[in-house]
């Protein structure tokens, strides 16, 4: 991995440790639900709902803390979480 | 040969020219992605590559057998043969666990394999009993029957089966809609025993097939569409910490994580369990 981008990555960490942990727990969070309703569509389909939703909230919380929210921003972390659902709504539940 | 260069470069790569983010992550460009992705679902429940009851599978008796038949050649064991009293068999095993609401290879009131088996006329030598619920695929039941340590696996692999019979059924078990796989072994107790004419009937299987390539396309393009807005981020993020870009947008990071959980999830998803 080139050093700059290896730095760059690890000062975002380090700087956002509480924020990206976070992130992290509840994605291991999704993933443990999925595994416990694993074959519950409207269950799976429901946890992933949670899961993209407290993707919007968290971007939104960690661009107010850091001061940088702005709306353009809001509606990137929403286009991706909803971009995402649609996707995946045809897999789990078609 | 130079504009498409030019355009990748504008897609991928942050310049002056694309406000330091790389195009495809504009969100103009996301808002197409969510657009087509609302299409998509839309044209897919039209599509009806569900049946009435919601379900989506993409296994077939074909697959099955196919890869079970590959595992023993693999394993330089003889194919095994389709036997319609071995598919009748599965298919009343299946729908006795829908109509008793029972996973396992023992019904609440006492009937085992052996009895479906012989219901339907087949006297074996040797048989055996292979189940699995809620995959998406049919490599994922055998390659799940295969990883087992729980007898599956000897099944697929046992020297002394001949035939083998199946049943994919949709149905409600505990409350959940569910597809059922049912695997049927055996070995006629002799070479001259043929399954009685009238129970032969492929008809009584419920293949899931209209919505077999609708339900593996639109898994393909989920993940090709994931990768490509991964390796957009990661170029992205590349670059801008090459180039030491500050500018206002989402954390890429964040949305990698975010993705990859996704991803993960999706693949559990085609995952289901065996018995």
């Amino acid at each position: 991995m080139p050093k700059h981008f290896y730095l760059h990555l690890k000062m975002e960490l380090k700087n956002h440790l509480f924020d990206y942990l976070l992130l992290f727990t509840a994605g291991i969070f999704f993933l443990i639900l999925l595994n416990i309703f694993r074959g519950q569509r409207v269950i799976e389909f429901f946890v992933l709902v949670s899961f993209a939703f407290f993707y919007i909230i968290w971007g939104v919380y960690h661009h107010i803390i850091n001061e940088t929210l702005h709306l353009k921003t809001v509606v990137e972390y929403i286009l991706i979480a909803f971009i995402i659902i649609f996707l995946l709504k045809i897999i789990i539940l078609p | 040969m130079e504009k498409i260069k030019t355009f990748i470069h504008h897609l991928f790569i942050p310049h002056e020219e694309n406000n330091f983010r790389a195009k495809s992550l504009h969100t103009d460009f996301l808002t197409v992605y969510l657009v087509i992705a609302f299409l998509m679902m839309l044209v897919f429940k039209q599509g009806n590559i569900r049946d009435v009851l919601g379900f989506a599978t993409d296994i077939s008796v074909e697959k099955l057998a196919q890869l079970t038949n590959e595992q023993r050649q693999k394993n330089n064991l003889p194919s095994l043969s389709m036997n319609s009293a071995l598919s009748l068999a599965a298919q009343k095993k299946a729908e006795n666990m829908f109509q008793e609401n029972y996973w396992s290879h023992y019904s609440p009131d006492g009937k085992t394999p052996w009895d479906f088996i012989l219901g339907a006329g087949y006297k074996y030598e040797y048989a055996g009993e292979n189940l699995a619920k809620n995959f998406l695929f049919s490599n994922g039941v055998v390659d799940a029957w295969m990883n087992s340590t729980a007898g599956h696996r000897e099944n697929i692999l046992k020297r002394e089966y001949t035939e083998v019979g199946y049943a994919i059924v949709n149905g409600i078990l505990n409350g959940e809609q569910t597809t059922l796989v049912v695997q049927e072994f055996g070995k006629p107790i002799t070479s001259s025993f043929t399954p009685p004419a009238v129970q032969a009937s492929e008809s009584i299987i419920v293949p899931v097939q209209p919505k077999i390539s609708a339900l593996n396309f639109s898994f393909n393009l989920n993940v090709i569409f994931m990768a490509f807005l991964l390796l957009a981020l990661v170029l992205d993020l590349y670059y801008a910490s090459k180039f030491n870009v500050i500018r206002i947008a989402g954390k890429n990071t964040a949305h990698l994580l975010f993705i990859i959980f996704i991803l993960i999830g999706l693949f559990m998803s085609t995952i289901g369990t065996i018995i």
